[in-house]
């Protein structure tokens, strides 16, 4: 189809102010937080309604265009970016929270809300939306969804998809399922399961039903700071183990310090090498019992000194600086590379220590901001983007965490998905009958990769061939079992 | 079935394969006798049993502890059952990262057991847990009270391994707390009554056992008032892991599954209180002892506001009882012959005028009825009695007139014959039979047992 007649057709569904094909303007849509890798998309809309996302991929299917959902652009591993052209559906003008049903512990909101904005929006109700990513202030919660995303108060309260009770998902031929509204037991498969984390991939999201949270009675916030990262992360560890349940445990190391130390006034000393934030919160009663205890594994695991955050205020500033740590780093280097990985927690000070051995073997500085309570790494790899050398041993770095991290029995993400970023590592966590069941799902929504094509699954391996790989089972049981 | 059978009997020896299930009544689902039983010892050899009956065309139906085999229809055509309880082993356990990884025929007592020693537990309260099996927990997603505070098996599996329909093996998820590396197909198999695939090991993420606990029961005259509680609860920013509504005779806390002495509890305040019957809110607190007793001392005033007729505290062993009883209400391999199981589902604040349209029903049809409802989650489980079938039937086609998605877990082969048991709303059908013809084609699994 000619590029300019799938122009029109598209201003017809969306209207002339929902279509950007300038030229200029597209250029801003070729990558997301992912800097790594590009592509540019042939045009993108921005639909005001479910109707209008339905129009344009029964468009798109028509002409077989691949459809490519974006939020707010800000993931991590290239799962908003067209990577074989096609149309771009932006959730931008899809920002509006419809419902606020406390009674059912609910919110009805379209894809586009940003994820801070819905908890502002909840809190005069005394609730929040419990997963907030670091991003918080610009992700949208249909890129929460899609990633299954993570945030420093999943420790406590868990990841996106123990917080979404339905999504409305436009399906490849244009039709429009409801997944679920909240109640517990509808019949069927969980499909609502099985989207979140998805990565766009199977389907686009036009609305959800988010489950909300009562905001606690009390929340306590204490900043522990250590000579070193190997203190802060036993004590971590020695937390978990022994049962306490903060709703956050967070390490950043030295270099992070130094990076939000001025600018988010913390007065930080020098010599702290670690800074841990916990965060306890639930009914004032037995709070600062379980904060003693918290505190008391710190200081028996040297910490230098614990400083608690005592105001609203106080407590503000230090998640401030913890979440927008990555936006500081820009005071260190002119450009990073963020890895996403996760250990089993006991792990978690063993391989800090590789995180060390593999910036020196690299000379690469690495800064460390991470969700140390649930095990999940973020070593910030950082280098200059227009150095060759520089920019391929940061490659070569993040790969080499990968490695440590799977070998001490961790995985490849734990929040940022997989998108084109680690497309190409899935085989080294699964064996092509996994990949090949994760395909055969796929293929039940979307059986001509109209979505998100190109992610998630090893290049070369598309969805198509891996579920027929599968299909071809009656061979395999044949011969297995001769 | 001569081929077959020696076949199987090549993989996983003489000694766990029942060639005449005929006798031994116990594996007949819902009254269909299995063409054989068979026990693998492990997940190798239940893939090569799955494999050898798919290319003999004969289909297979799942069996942990059989407690939850009246849910769904019967199985369709020729089947062959496939014990899981010889895969009983830990594979992986590192008490410190709080995950366990374990076989899915293990039972939830022993998963308990090995968790104990740690100060950890899987909070899912399942139903007699000395005979249900982690796999048949999660092909059910059976839920258990304290889903309030902690989900349920949704939340908290973190990793999964299966055997498809053709005997293929795969795996999804893994051993850490937050992964999202491919798909989650975990929350496929949760709840599909295994349909789409046989679970053969489940990787959970543990929980700390809690320092104090206790449980507040507060009798009412009425169901309304009882929810008034429920409501200044939710309402308030108290925490309690569960908030139970009880209906109908209370449940008395025999150790059913054997383990232990039962301890009658005993009133600690106020009379009318635990022990007789009508509506209960069962309220149960866990976590550091302070935080107990603030709930203890909240939830007693709160009952007193909302016109208690009684209010029993009970800690320890009467506790424990108590909740254990409460667990085993909705279990369907305990319902008597002339009872029906329901699980109603719907948004939480419709739960009671649900329960209210169940309550005068059961009335007007002469029916006795259990209810124990999970009263801020939307999910109830109702034991209708009754010795008049034609009463039973009236009453659950007049409550699915009202309330669609309700479930006929257990009850009279012939009134299942006859019913939508599942309910009459199945969400996305056509989307629900496209996974499972992908994943399943010949319907080889628990055919015809599910929604598709």
């Amino acid at each position: 189809m000619e590029r300019t007649q799938l122009i029109e057709e598209l201003r017809r569904i969306v209207g002339p102010r929902g279509v950007v094909d300038d030229p200029h303007a597209l250029m801003t849509y070729d990558a997301d937080g992912c800097v790594m890798d590009t592509g540019d998309p042939q045009v993108v809309v921005l639909p005001t309604s479910t109707a209008q996302v339905s129009g344009v991929v029964q468009l798109a299917a028509r002409y077989g265009i691949p459809v490519v959902p974006r939020g707010a652009g800000t993931g991590l591993s290239g799962g908003a970016t067209a990577m074989f052209g096609g149309i771009v559906i932006s959730t931008a003008r899809m920002d509006k929270v419809l419902e606020v049903d406390t009674r059912n512990g609910r919110v009805l909101c379209q894809p586009g809300v940003i994820n801070y904005e819905l908890s502002q929006q909840l809190k005069p109700y005394g609730y929040q939306f419990a997963p907030d990513p670091s991003s918080q202030k610009a992700c949208t919660v249909g890129g929460n969804i899609a990633n299954n995303s993570g945030g420093p108060h999943c420790l406590k309260y868990g990841i996106t998809a123990s917080h979404v009770y339905g999504v409305e998902m436009v399906l490849a031929d244009g039709s429009v399922i409801w997944s679920g509204d909240g109640s517990p037991a509808a019949p069927g498969y969980d499909l609502t399961g099985v989207i979140t984390g998805s990565e766009g991939t199977i389907g686009l999201m036009t609305a959800a039903w988010l489950k909300i949270t009562r905001l606690p009675e009390a929340v306590r916030v204490v900043l522990a700071l250590f000579p070193d990262i190997a203190g802060a992360s036993s004590a971590v560890s020695q937390v978990i183990a022994s049962g306490l349940l903060p709703a956050a445990l967070e390490i950043m190391d030295r270099l992070a310090i130094k990076a939000v130390n001025d600018m988010y006034k913390l007065g930080l000393p020098e010599s702290a090498g670690a800074a841990l934030l916990i965060e306890v919160d639930g009914v004032e009663d037995g709070l600062d019992e379980l904060l003693h205890d918290v505190t008391g594994i710190c200081l028996r695991n040297g910490a230098i000194e614990v400083r608690p955050a005592r105001t609203l205020a106080e407590q503000n500033q230090v998640w401030a600086a913890r979440k927008n740590a990555f936006g500081a780093m820009g005071r260190l280097s002119p450009t990073y590379y963020l890895v996403d990985t996760v250990v089993p927690r006991t792990r978690l000070p063993y391989t800090m220590e590789q995180v060390g051995r593999i910036s020196r073997e690299f000379d690469l500085p690495i800064a460390n901001v991470f969700h140390a309570g649930d095990g999940n790494l973020h070593p910030i790899i950082l280098f200059d983007r227009r150095n060759k050398s520089q920019n391929q041993r940061a490659l070569e770095a993040a790969t080499s965490v990968m490695h440590v991290s799977i070998e001490q029995g961790g995985v490849i993400s734990g929040e940022h998905g997989i998108g084109v970023e680690k497309q190409d590592y899935m085989t080294l966590l699964f064996s092509t009958d996994d990949l090949a069941a994760m395909a055969g799902l796929h293929q039940s929504f979307d059986p001509h990769d109209l979505f998100n094509p190109g992610k998630v699954f090893p290049k070369g391996r598309g969805c198509g061939e891996l579920a027929a790989l599968r299909k071809a089972g009656v061979a395999w049981a044949e011969l297995k079992s001769s | 079935m001569k081929p077959l059978l020696s076949q199987i009997t090549s993989i996983v020896g003489e000694s766990y394969v029942i060639e005449s299930p005929a006798d031994y009544p116990a594996y007949a689902v819902q009254g269909r006798t299995p063409a054989l039983v068979v026990a693998p010892g492990s997940a190798e050899e239940l893939a090569h049993v799955v494999a050898t009956a798919y290319a003999a065309g004969v289909a297979v139906v799942p069996r942990g502890g059989g407690t939850m085999q009246p849910w769904g229809h019967p199985p369709v055509g020729d089947f062959l059952v496939v014990q899981t309880t010889r895969l009983n082993r830990v594979r992986t356990y590192e008490p410190d990262d709080l995950t366990i990884s374990v076989e899915a025929g293990m039972t939830m007592e022993y998963l308990d057991e090995t968790l104990a020693p740690n100060g950890q537990m899987l909070p899912l309260d399942v139903p007699i847990p000395a005979r249900s099996t982690i796999g048949g927990i999660l092909a059910t997603a059976m839920d258990g009270p304290r889903r309030l505070g902690y989900g349920t098996s949704r939340d908290l599996l973190i990793g999964v391994q299966v055997v498809e329909a053709s005997g293929r093996t795969s795996k999804a998820g893994g051993m850490v707390v937050k992964n999202v590396s491919g798909f989650d197909m975990m929350k496929l198999y949760t709840g599909s009554l295994g349909s789409l695939a046989i679970i053969v090991s489940a990787n959970f993420k543990l929980i700390p056992r809690a320092r104090a606990a206790a449980t507040i029961a507060c009798a009412f005259g009425s169901q309304a008032a009882a929810f008034a509680l429920a409501r200044a609860i939710h309402e308030s920013q108290l925490v309690p892991v569960a908030v139970e509504y009880l209906f109908g005779p209370h449940p008395q806390p025999l150790s059913l599954s054997g383990r232990g002495e039962s301890t009658p509890p005993s009133p600690a305040r106020g009379e009318g209180g635990w022990g007789g019957e009508g509506s209960l809110l069962v309220v149960r607190a866990e976590g550091l002892p302070a935080a107990v007793e603030r709930h203890v001392r909240d939830v007693s005033a709160m009952a007193e506001r909302a016109g208690a007729s009684g209010v029993t505290v009970m800690r320890d062993a009467a506790h424990e009882s108590v909740w254990e009883a409460i667990n085993n209400l909705p279990q369907s391999a305990l319902v008597d012959g002339d009872e029906l199981l329901l699980r109603l589902s719907c948004l939480p604040a419709s739960l009671e005028r649900a329960l209210a349209d169940a309550e005068s029903l059961a009335a007007r049809h002469g029916l006795g009825m259990r209810v124990a409802a999970r009263a801020l989650s939307g999910l109830a489980y109702l034991r209708v009695r009754g010795d008049d079938a034609g009463a039973q039937r009236q009453f659950h086609a007049d409550l699915l007139g009202r309330w669609t998605q309700l479930a006929l877990l257990a009850g009279p082969p012939a009134l299942k014959a006859e019913v939508p048991i599942w309910g009459t709303e199945i969400p996305n059908l056509s989307l629900v039979r496209r996974i499972k013809q992908e994943f399943d084609p010949e319907n080889r699994l628990n055919p015809g047992r599910y929604v598709v």
